[in-house]
Protein backbone atom coordinates (compact mmCIF):
# COMPACT_ATOMS: atom_id res chain seq x y z
CA UNK A 1 0.00 0.00 0.00
CA UNK A 2 2.78 2.11 1.09
CA UNK A 3 4.61 1.54 -2.01
CA UNK A 4 1.52 1.91 -4.62
CA UNK A 5 1.00 5.37 -2.66
CA UNK A 6 4.83 6.46 -2.93
CA UNK A 7 5.11 5.47 -6.46
CA UNK A 8 1.98 7.43 -7.09
CA UNK A 9 3.46 10.71 -5.88
CA UNK A 10 6.78 9.97 -7.88
CA UNK A 11 4.49 9.42 -10.84
CA UNK A 12 2.77 12.60 -10.18
CA UNK A 13 5.93 14.31 -9.57
CA UNK A 14 7.56 13.29 -13.03
CA UNK A 15 4.47 13.65 -14.47
CA UNK A 16 4.67 17.74 -13.69
CA UNK A 17 8.50 16.97 -14.90
CA UNK A 18 7.57 21.50 -16.17
CA UNK A 19 6.76 22.23 -12.41
CA UNK A 20 8.77 22.82 -9.60
CA UNK A 21 9.02 20.87 -6.15
CA UNK A 22 5.72 20.69 -3.82
CA UNK A 23 7.58 23.43 -1.75
CA UNK A 24 7.83 26.02 -4.63
CA UNK A 25 4.57 25.10 -5.80
CA UNK A 26 2.75 26.66 -2.39
CA UNK A 27 4.66 29.65 -2.70
CA UNK A 28 2.97 30.61 -6.32
CA UNK A 29 -0.04 33.14 -7.03
CA UNK A 30 -3.12 31.58 -6.27
CA UNK A 31 -4.67 31.61 -9.76
CA UNK A 32 -2.36 29.08 -10.57
CA UNK A 33 -3.27 26.90 -7.61
CA UNK A 34 -6.62 25.76 -8.13
CA UNK A 35 -5.58 23.00 -11.41
CA UNK A 36 -2.18 22.86 -10.48
CA UNK A 37 -3.10 22.09 -6.64
CA UNK A 38 -5.44 19.42 -7.82
CA UNK A 39 -3.76 16.83 -6.72
CA UNK A 40 -2.65 18.62 -2.90
CA UNK A 41 -5.98 19.01 -2.09
CA UNK A 42 -6.57 15.53 -2.50
CA UNK A 43 -4.50 15.55 0.64
CA UNK A 44 -5.86 17.43 3.50
CA UNK A 45 -3.66 19.89 4.58
CA UNK A 46 -5.33 21.94 6.76
CA UNK A 47 -7.61 19.39 8.53
CA UNK A 48 -8.43 20.45 12.56
CA UNK A 49 -9.38 17.46 14.90
CA UNK A 50 -13.28 16.13 14.41
CA UNK A 51 -15.94 18.14 16.86
CA UNK A 52 -17.72 15.55 19.28
CA UNK A 53 -20.90 15.20 18.57
CA UNK A 54 -23.54 16.27 21.11
CA UNK A 55 -25.45 13.27 22.97
CA UNK A 56 -27.99 15.56 23.45
CA UNK A 57 -29.47 16.04 19.72
CA UNK A 58 -30.83 13.20 19.05
CA UNK A 59 -33.15 13.29 21.72
CA UNK A 60 -33.72 17.10 20.36
CA UNK A 61 -34.88 15.94 17.27
CA UNK A 62 -36.83 13.27 18.32
CA UNK A 63 -38.71 16.15 20.85
CA UNK A 64 -38.93 18.61 17.62
CA UNK A 65 -40.71 15.93 15.36
CA UNK A 66 -42.91 14.59 18.14
CA UNK A 67 -44.15 18.16 18.78
CA UNK A 68 -45.16 18.39 14.73
CA UNK A 69 -46.62 15.33 14.70
CA UNK A 70 -48.83 16.10 17.21
CA UNK A 71 -49.87 19.92 15.53
CA UNK A 72 -50.35 17.79 12.58
CA UNK A 73 -52.67 15.21 14.39
CA UNK A 74 -54.88 18.42 15.76
CA UNK A 75 -54.89 20.27 12.60
CA UNK A 76 -56.42 16.99 11.07
CA UNK A 77 -58.70 16.10 13.79
CA UNK A 78 -60.14 19.85 13.43
CA UNK A 79 -60.31 19.95 9.77
CA UNK A 80 -62.91 17.00 9.19
CA UNK A 81 -65.06 19.63 7.42
CA UNK A 82 -68.79 17.80 6.56
CA UNK A 83 -69.39 18.39 3.13
CA UNK A 84 -72.44 21.17 3.43
CA UNK A 85 -75.58 20.26 2.06
CA UNK A 86 -76.47 23.61 0.32
CA UNK A 87 -80.02 22.81 0.16
CA UNK A 88 -80.30 23.73 3.74
CA UNK A 89 -77.67 26.47 4.23
CA UNK A 90 -80.43 29.63 3.69
CA UNK A 91 -78.52 32.35 1.61
CA UNK A 92 -78.74 35.29 4.32
CA UNK A 93 -80.49 37.87 2.46
CA UNK A 94 -83.42 35.72 2.16
CA UNK A 95 -83.79 36.31 5.71
CA UNK A 96 -84.95 39.75 5.46
CA UNK A 97 -87.78 41.55 7.05
CA UNK A 98 -88.66 43.01 3.66
CA UNK A 99 -89.03 39.82 1.91
CA UNK A 100 -91.34 38.25 4.48
CA UNK A 101 -95.30 38.10 2.73
CA UNK A 102 -98.15 39.70 5.20
CA UNK A 103 -100.05 37.11 7.01
CA UNK A 104 -103.04 35.77 5.12
CA UNK A 105 -106.18 35.58 6.98
CA UNK A 106 -108.24 32.91 5.61
CA UNK A 107 -111.79 33.35 5.38
CA UNK A 108 -113.91 30.36 7.09
CA UNK A 109 -114.92 28.86 3.75
CA UNK A 110 -111.65 28.76 2.49
CA UNK A 111 -110.03 26.77 5.28
CA UNK A 112 -113.78 24.69 5.19
CA UNK A 113 -113.41 23.67 1.83
CA UNK A 114 -109.32 23.19 1.95
CA UNK A 115 -109.69 20.72 5.05
CA UNK A 116 -112.48 19.13 2.85
CA UNK A 117 -110.65 18.56 0.21
CA UNK A 118 -107.75 17.47 2.38
CA UNK A 119 -109.77 14.80 3.25
CA UNK A 120 -111.11 13.24 -0.04
CA UNK A 121 -107.27 13.50 -1.09
CA UNK A 122 -106.43 11.53 1.38
CA UNK A 123 -109.12 8.76 0.90
CA UNK A 124 -108.28 9.06 -2.88
CA UNK A 125 -104.68 8.37 -1.92
CA UNK A 126 -105.60 5.35 0.29
CA UNK A 127 -107.85 3.87 -2.47
CA UNK A 128 -104.28 4.09 -5.28
CA UNK A 129 -102.25 2.51 -2.76
CA UNK A 130 -104.65 0.13 -2.04
CA UNK A 131 -105.42 -0.69 -5.90
CA UNK A 132 -101.54 -0.90 -6.52
CA UNK A 133 -101.13 -2.98 -3.61
CA UNK A 134 -103.82 -5.56 -4.84
CA UNK A 135 -102.26 -5.58 -8.38
CA UNK A 136 -98.48 -6.47 -7.12
CA UNK A 137 -99.61 -9.01 -4.72
CA UNK A 138 -101.71 -10.42 -7.83
CA UNK A 139 -98.44 -10.16 -10.23
CA UNK A 140 -96.28 -12.08 -7.81
CA UNK A 141 -99.12 -15.21 -7.41
CA UNK A 142 -98.93 -15.23 -10.96
CA UNK A 143 -95.37 -15.51 -10.75
CA UNK A 144 -95.63 -18.03 -8.45
CA UNK A 145 -97.90 -20.55 -9.83
CA UNK A 146 -95.77 -20.38 -12.67
CA UNK A 147 -92.69 -21.66 -11.13
CA UNK A 148 -94.36 -23.74 -9.41
CA UNK A 149 -95.98 -24.94 -12.60
CA UNK A 150 -92.52 -25.41 -14.48
CA UNK A 151 -91.11 -27.10 -11.09
CA UNK A 152 -93.37 -29.90 -11.99
CA UNK A 153 -92.40 -29.42 -15.40
CA UNK A 154 -88.62 -30.13 -15.15
CA UNK A 155 -86.12 -29.40 -12.30
CA UNK A 156 -83.62 -28.01 -14.48
CA UNK A 157 -85.93 -25.35 -15.92
CA UNK A 158 -87.06 -24.32 -12.94
CA UNK A 159 -83.52 -23.90 -11.13
CA UNK A 160 -82.86 -21.56 -14.56
CA UNK A 161 -85.51 -19.89 -13.93
CA UNK A 162 -85.06 -18.94 -10.38
CA UNK A 163 -81.35 -17.71 -11.41
CA UNK A 164 -80.35 -14.17 -10.85
CA UNK A 165 -80.13 -12.09 -14.15
CA UNK A 166 -76.49 -10.09 -14.02
CA UNK A 167 -77.88 -8.44 -17.37
CA UNK A 168 -80.99 -6.64 -15.47
CA UNK A 169 -79.19 -4.38 -13.30
CA UNK A 170 -78.43 -1.40 -13.46
CA UNK A 171 -81.76 -0.85 -14.71
CA UNK A 172 -81.87 2.99 -15.98
CA UNK A 173 -84.99 4.13 -17.77
CA UNK A 174 -86.42 7.77 -18.45
CA UNK A 175 -90.21 7.70 -17.06
CA UNK A 176 -92.61 9.88 -18.85
CA UNK A 177 -93.10 13.36 -19.46
CA UNK A 178 -95.43 15.91 -20.53
CA UNK A 179 -95.15 15.93 -24.12
CA UNK A 180 -93.96 13.57 -26.28
CA UNK A 181 -90.25 14.06 -28.01
CA UNK A 182 -90.36 16.21 -31.26
CA UNK A 183 -88.81 14.06 -34.20
CA UNK A 184 -87.20 16.70 -35.94
CA UNK A 185 -85.94 19.15 -32.71
CA UNK A 186 -83.33 21.68 -33.01
CA UNK A 187 -82.27 22.54 -30.27
CA UNK A 188 -80.39 26.18 -29.54
CA UNK A 189 -76.84 27.12 -30.03
CA UNK A 190 -74.45 27.33 -27.15
CA UNK A 191 -72.19 26.11 -24.74
CA UNK A 192 -73.10 24.05 -21.51
CA UNK A 193 -70.88 25.61 -18.83
CA UNK A 194 -71.33 23.28 -15.76
CA UNK A 195 -71.14 25.28 -12.33
CA UNK A 196 -72.01 22.96 -9.63
CA UNK A 197 -69.69 22.99 -7.12
CA UNK A 198 -67.95 19.76 -6.05
CA UNK A 199 -66.82 19.31 -2.65
CA UNK A 200 -64.11 16.70 -2.38
CA UNK A 201 -63.81 15.62 2.01
CA UNK A 202 -59.95 14.64 2.46
CA UNK A 203 -59.58 11.98 4.78
CA UNK A 204 -56.20 11.45 6.65
CA UNK A 205 -55.62 8.04 6.96
CA UNK A 206 -53.12 6.64 10.33
CA UNK B 1 -86.76 -36.10 -14.61
CA UNK B 2 -89.23 -35.67 -16.65
CA UNK B 3 -88.62 -34.21 -20.05
CA UNK B 4 -91.44 -32.49 -22.39
CA UNK B 5 -91.85 -33.87 -25.92
CA UNK B 6 -90.94 -31.43 -28.07
CA UNK B 7 -91.12 -33.21 -31.29
CA UNK B 8 -94.27 -34.41 -31.88
CA UNK B 9 -95.63 -34.09 -35.86
CA UNK B 10 -99.55 -33.69 -35.76
CA UNK B 11 -99.55 -34.81 -39.49
CA UNK B 12 -102.53 -32.44 -40.33
CA UNK B 13 -101.48 -29.42 -39.97
CA UNK B 14 -97.85 -27.52 -40.29
CA UNK B 15 -98.80 -25.58 -36.74
CA UNK B 16 -100.07 -26.87 -33.97
CA UNK B 17 -103.82 -26.33 -33.20
CA UNK B 18 -105.11 -24.93 -30.07
CA UNK B 19 -108.64 -24.50 -29.18
CA UNK B 20 -110.74 -23.90 -26.07
CA UNK B 21 -111.22 -27.31 -24.43
CA UNK B 22 -110.90 -26.62 -20.69
CA UNK B 23 -114.45 -27.13 -19.08
CA UNK B 24 -113.49 -30.31 -18.20
CA UNK B 25 -110.13 -30.20 -18.28
CA UNK B 26 -109.58 -28.57 -14.59
CA UNK B 27 -111.04 -31.73 -12.97
CA UNK B 28 -109.78 -34.47 -15.15
CA UNK B 29 -106.06 -32.90 -16.23
CA UNK B 30 -104.52 -33.46 -13.00
CA UNK B 31 -105.44 -37.34 -13.18
CA UNK B 32 -105.11 -38.03 -16.86
CA UNK B 33 -101.82 -36.51 -16.82
CA UNK B 34 -100.51 -38.34 -14.29
CA UNK B 35 -101.73 -41.09 -15.69
CA UNK B 36 -100.45 -40.31 -18.78
CA UNK B 37 -96.82 -39.54 -17.32
CA UNK B 38 -95.55 -43.12 -16.54
CA UNK B 39 -96.55 -44.69 -19.97
CA UNK B 40 -94.94 -42.26 -22.06
CA UNK B 41 -91.46 -41.37 -22.15
CA UNK B 42 -92.11 -38.05 -20.77
CA UNK B 43 -94.99 -35.58 -19.45
CA UNK B 44 -97.75 -35.39 -22.53
CA UNK B 45 -97.67 -31.52 -22.15
CA UNK B 46 -95.87 -29.36 -24.65
CA UNK B 47 -94.14 -26.53 -23.87
CA UNK B 48 -94.24 -22.91 -24.98
CA UNK B 49 -92.42 -20.03 -24.04
CA UNK B 50 -94.42 -16.38 -25.05
CA UNK B 51 -93.35 -12.92 -24.50
CA UNK B 52 -95.23 -10.00 -23.24
CA UNK B 53 -93.93 -7.36 -24.98
CA UNK B 54 -94.69 -3.89 -23.52
CA UNK B 55 -94.44 -0.59 -25.03
CA UNK B 56 -93.78 1.68 -21.60
CA UNK B 57 -95.70 5.05 -21.57
CA UNK B 58 -93.92 8.57 -23.14
CA UNK B 59 -95.85 10.75 -21.79
CA UNK B 60 -97.81 11.21 -18.28
CA UNK B 61 -101.59 10.27 -17.56
CA UNK B 62 -104.02 12.98 -17.31
CA UNK B 63 -105.10 14.48 -14.29
CA UNK B 64 -108.71 13.54 -12.76
CA UNK B 65 -110.49 16.59 -11.18
CA UNK B 66 -109.69 15.68 -8.07
CA UNK B 67 -105.72 15.85 -8.58
CA UNK B 68 -106.59 19.40 -10.40
CA UNK B 69 -108.02 20.88 -7.61
CA UNK B 70 -105.40 19.25 -5.26
CA UNK B 71 -101.94 20.65 -7.60
CA UNK B 72 -104.07 23.95 -7.56
CA UNK B 73 -104.38 23.45 -4.01
CA UNK B 74 -100.95 22.88 -3.23
CA UNK B 75 -99.32 25.77 -5.19
CA UNK B 76 -101.54 28.25 -3.23
CA UNK B 77 -100.34 27.08 0.11
CA UNK B 78 -96.82 27.23 -1.38
CA UNK B 79 -96.87 30.49 -2.24
CA UNK B 80 -98.57 31.55 0.73
CA UNK B 81 -95.78 30.13 2.82
CA UNK B 82 -92.83 31.38 0.88
CA UNK B 83 -90.89 34.50 0.32
CA UNK B 84 -90.38 37.23 -1.87
CA UNK B 85 -88.03 36.22 -4.93
CA UNK B 86 -86.14 39.13 -6.30
CA UNK B 87 -88.71 39.53 -9.69
CA UNK B 88 -91.78 40.06 -7.18
CA UNK B 89 -89.79 42.55 -4.99
CA UNK B 90 -88.85 44.43 -8.13
CA UNK B 91 -92.56 44.27 -9.03
CA UNK B 92 -93.48 45.71 -5.72
CA UNK B 93 -91.17 48.44 -5.94
CA UNK B 94 -92.00 49.48 -9.21
CA UNK B 95 -95.60 49.28 -8.24
CA UNK B 96 -95.40 51.83 -5.17
CA UNK B 97 -92.80 54.17 -7.71
CA UNK B 98 -95.61 54.37 -10.06
CA UNK B 99 -97.80 55.01 -7.74
CA UNK B 100 -95.66 57.83 -6.27
CA UNK B 101 -95.37 59.42 -9.59
CA UNK B 102 -99.41 58.89 -10.48
CA UNK B 103 -99.76 60.82 -7.00
CA UNK B 104 -97.75 63.87 -7.49
CA UNK B 105 -97.51 64.02 -11.09
CA UNK B 106 -95.40 68.13 -11.17
CA UNK B 107 -92.32 66.39 -8.97
CA UNK B 108 -90.24 65.80 -11.91
CA UNK B 109 -88.41 62.40 -10.82
CA UNK B 110 -85.04 62.23 -12.98
CA UNK B 111 -84.85 58.46 -15.47
CA UNK B 112 -82.88 56.41 -13.23
CA UNK B 113 -86.03 54.08 -13.28
CA UNK B 114 -85.28 51.03 -15.77
CA UNK B 115 -86.74 51.62 -18.99
CA UNK B 116 -87.62 47.59 -19.04
CA UNK B 117 -90.95 47.10 -16.22
CA UNK B 118 -91.55 43.87 -14.82
CA UNK B 119 -94.29 43.64 -17.20
CA UNK B 120 -92.59 44.16 -20.26
CA UNK B 121 -90.41 41.02 -19.07
CA UNK B 122 -92.92 38.83 -18.83
CA UNK B 123 -94.85 39.66 -21.86
CA UNK B 124 -91.32 38.84 -23.14
CA UNK B 125 -90.72 35.45 -21.65
CA UNK B 126 -95.12 34.79 -22.37
CA UNK B 127 -94.10 35.23 -26.37
CA UNK B 128 -91.29 32.68 -26.30
CA UNK B 129 -93.18 30.21 -24.72
CA UNK B 130 -95.91 30.71 -27.10
CA UNK B 131 -93.45 29.98 -29.95
CA UNK B 132 -92.43 26.86 -28.64
CA UNK B 133 -94.48 23.99 -30.24
CA UNK B 134 -94.66 21.05 -27.95
CA UNK B 135 -95.44 17.63 -29.35
CA UNK B 136 -99.08 16.34 -29.29
CA UNK B 137 -100.12 14.50 -26.32
CA UNK B 138 -102.83 12.74 -28.45
CA UNK B 139 -101.61 11.67 -31.69
CA UNK B 140 -103.08 10.94 -35.15
CA UNK B 141 -102.63 7.32 -34.92
CA UNK B 142 -105.29 7.99 -31.68
CA UNK B 143 -107.74 9.93 -33.68
CA UNK B 144 -107.40 6.72 -36.52
CA UNK B 145 -107.42 4.50 -33.98
CA UNK B 146 -104.94 2.68 -35.73
CA UNK B 147 -104.19 -0.33 -33.69
CA UNK B 148 -101.19 -1.15 -35.56
CA UNK B 149 -99.09 1.94 -34.33
CA UNK B 150 -96.87 2.35 -31.89
CA UNK B 151 -97.70 6.24 -31.35
CA UNK B 152 -101.40 5.75 -29.77
CA UNK B 153 -102.18 6.43 -26.07
CA UNK B 154 -98.68 7.43 -25.23
CA UNK B 155 -100.02 7.32 -21.65
CA UNK B 156 -100.72 3.90 -21.41
CA UNK B 157 -98.37 0.57 -21.77
CA UNK B 158 -99.16 -1.42 -24.85
CA UNK B 159 -98.80 -4.81 -25.14
CA UNK B 160 -98.02 -7.25 -28.31
CA UNK B 161 -100.80 -9.70 -29.74
CA UNK B 162 -100.24 -11.40 -32.71
CA UNK B 163 -102.80 -13.16 -34.96
CA UNK B 164 -102.04 -17.22 -35.32
CA UNK B 165 -103.52 -19.31 -37.77
CA UNK B 166 -104.47 -22.38 -36.15
CA UNK B 167 -105.83 -25.23 -38.25
CA UNK B 168 -109.34 -23.57 -38.98
CA UNK B 169 -109.25 -21.24 -36.61
CA UNK B 170 -107.51 -17.57 -36.83
CA UNK B 171 -106.30 -16.92 -32.58
CA UNK B 172 -105.21 -13.48 -31.60
CA UNK B 173 -102.42 -14.60 -28.80
CA UNK B 174 -99.48 -13.73 -27.42
CA UNK B 175 -96.41 -13.92 -29.49
CA UNK B 176 -95.33 -17.51 -28.38
CA UNK B 177 -92.40 -20.37 -29.90
CA UNK B 178 -92.30 -24.00 -29.09
CA UNK B 179 -89.28 -25.14 -26.50
CA UNK B 180 -86.88 -26.83 -27.41
CA UNK B 181 -84.75 -28.76 -25.71
CA UNK B 182 -80.96 -27.27 -24.99
CA UNK B 183 -82.43 -23.33 -24.40
CA UNK B 184 -83.98 -22.10 -21.46
CA UNK B 185 -87.46 -20.53 -21.21
CA UNK B 186 -86.51 -17.23 -21.34
CA UNK B 187 -84.19 -18.40 -24.75
CA UNK B 188 -87.59 -19.55 -26.56
CA UNK B 189 -88.93 -15.72 -25.55
CA UNK B 190 -86.38 -14.40 -27.07
CA UNK B 191 -86.67 -16.56 -30.06
CA UNK B 192 -89.51 -15.47 -30.51
CA UNK B 193 -88.79 -11.76 -30.66
CA UNK B 194 -86.11 -12.27 -33.12
CA UNK B 195 -88.08 -14.71 -35.51
CA UNK B 196 -91.75 -11.70 -34.87
CA UNK B 197 -89.53 -8.73 -35.91
CA UNK B 198 -87.01 -9.91 -38.29
CA UNK B 199 -84.21 -8.19 -35.36
CA UNK B 200 -85.73 -5.44 -35.75
CA UNK B 201 -87.17 -5.04 -32.46
CA UNK B 202 -85.29 -4.47 -28.99
CA UNK B 203 -86.21 -5.73 -25.88
CA UNK B 204 -85.49 -5.40 -22.20
CA UNK B 205 -85.90 -8.36 -20.77
CA UNK B 206 -86.70 -8.37 -17.18
CA UNK B 207 -85.37 -11.25 -15.70
CA UNK B 208 -85.51 -14.92 -16.04
CA UNK B 209 -88.44 -16.09 -14.22
CA UNK B 210 -91.84 -16.50 -15.96
CA UNK B 211 -94.15 -13.65 -14.91
CA UNK B 212 -97.75 -16.45 -15.15
CA UNK B 213 -98.10 -19.54 -17.25
CA UNK B 214 -101.67 -21.02 -18.95
CA UNK B 215 -102.20 -24.49 -19.88
CA UNK B 216 -104.94 -26.01 -21.77
CA UNK B 217 -105.52 -29.24 -23.37
CA UNK B 218 -106.37 -29.84 -27.08
CA UNK B 219 -109.88 -30.67 -28.12
CA UNK B 220 -110.29 -34.53 -27.92
CA UNK B 221 -109.78 -34.76 -31.36
CA UNK B 222 -106.09 -33.74 -32.09
CA UNK B 223 -104.97 -35.63 -28.43
CA UNK B 224 -102.52 -38.29 -28.90
CA UNK B 225 -101.02 -40.66 -26.22
CA UNK B 226 -97.88 -37.92 -26.24
CA UNK B 227 -99.51 -34.69 -26.37
CA UNK B 228 -102.57 -33.93 -24.34
CA UNK B 229 -102.12 -30.59 -24.02
CA UNK B 230 -99.94 -27.41 -24.00
CA UNK B 231 -98.40 -25.21 -21.24
CA UNK B 232 -97.55 -21.67 -22.22
CA UNK B 233 -95.48 -19.91 -19.68
CA UNK B 234 -95.44 -15.67 -20.10
CA UNK B 235 -91.85 -13.70 -19.78
CA UNK B 236 -91.77 -9.95 -19.52
CA UNK B 237 -89.86 -7.73 -21.03
CA UNK B 238 -90.28 -3.54 -21.69
CA UNK B 239 -90.07 -2.48 -25.75
CA UNK B 240 -86.64 -0.33 -26.09
CA UNK B 241 -86.21 0.75 -29.51
CA UNK B 242 -87.79 -0.80 -32.47
CA UNK B 243 -90.49 -1.05 -34.80
CA UNK B 244 -92.72 -3.71 -37.26
CA UNK B 245 -91.44 -2.61 -40.58
CA UNK B 246 -94.37 -0.99 -42.71
CA UNK B 247 -94.35 -3.65 -45.13
CA UNK B 248 -95.21 -6.74 -42.96
CA UNK B 249 -98.47 -8.22 -42.83
CA UNK B 250 -100.52 -5.38 -41.89
CA UNK B 251 -102.99 -7.65 -40.05
CA UNK B 252 -101.01 -9.62 -37.53
CA UNK B 253 -100.17 -7.87 -35.14
CA UNK B 254 -101.48 -5.35 -32.91
CA UNK B 255 -100.45 -2.77 -29.91
CA UNK B 256 -102.98 -3.03 -27.34
CA UNK B 257 -103.81 -1.39 -23.88
CA UNK B 258 -105.33 -3.68 -20.89
CA UNK B 259 -108.97 -2.79 -21.56
CA UNK B 260 -108.51 -3.64 -25.06
CA UNK B 261 -107.46 -6.77 -24.59
CA UNK B 262 -111.43 -8.26 -23.98
CA UNK B 263 -111.71 -7.20 -27.64
CA UNK B 264 -108.83 -10.33 -28.43
CA UNK B 265 -108.11 -13.10 -26.68
CA UNK B 266 -109.81 -15.45 -25.18
CA UNK B 267 -111.91 -15.32 -21.87
CA UNK B 268 -109.57 -17.76 -20.42
CA UNK B 269 -106.66 -16.93 -21.46
CA UNK B 270 -107.81 -13.03 -20.70
CA UNK B 271 -107.72 -13.66 -17.28
CA UNK B 272 -103.90 -15.41 -16.73
CA UNK B 273 -103.23 -12.80 -18.93
CA UNK B 274 -104.63 -9.82 -16.79
CA UNK B 275 -103.15 -11.28 -12.92
CA UNK B 276 -99.82 -10.55 -14.90
CA UNK B 277 -100.51 -7.22 -16.54
CA UNK B 278 -99.89 -4.16 -14.60
CA UNK B 279 -103.16 -1.38 -14.87
CA UNK B 280 -101.47 1.76 -14.58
Amino acid sequence: MAVAALGASARALRLRSGLLGPWQTQMREAHQRAALLSFWELIPMRAEPLRKKKKVDPKKDQAVKDRLKKRIRRLEKASQELIPIEDFIIPAKLLDKTRQRPKVELPFEESERRALLLKKWSLYKHQEHEKERDAITSMLESQQEALQELKLISPELHEEATKRDPNLFPFEREGPDYTPPISSYQPPEGRYHDITKVYTQVEFKR
Amino acid sequence: MAAPVGRTVLGVTKGWRRLEGLRTASLGSRSLSLAAAPSSSGSPWRLLGALCLQRPPLVSKPLTPLQEEMGALFQQIEVERSRYSDHELRALDEARRLAKKKADLNDEEDDEQDILLVQDLEDVWEQKFLQFKPGARVTEADKKNDRTSLQRKLDRNLVLLVKEKLGDQDVWMLPQAEWQPGETLRGTAERTLATLSENNLEAKFLGNAPCGHYKFKFPQALRTESSLGAKVFFFKALLLTGDFSRTSKKDHHVWVCKEELGDYLKPKYLTQVRRFLLDL
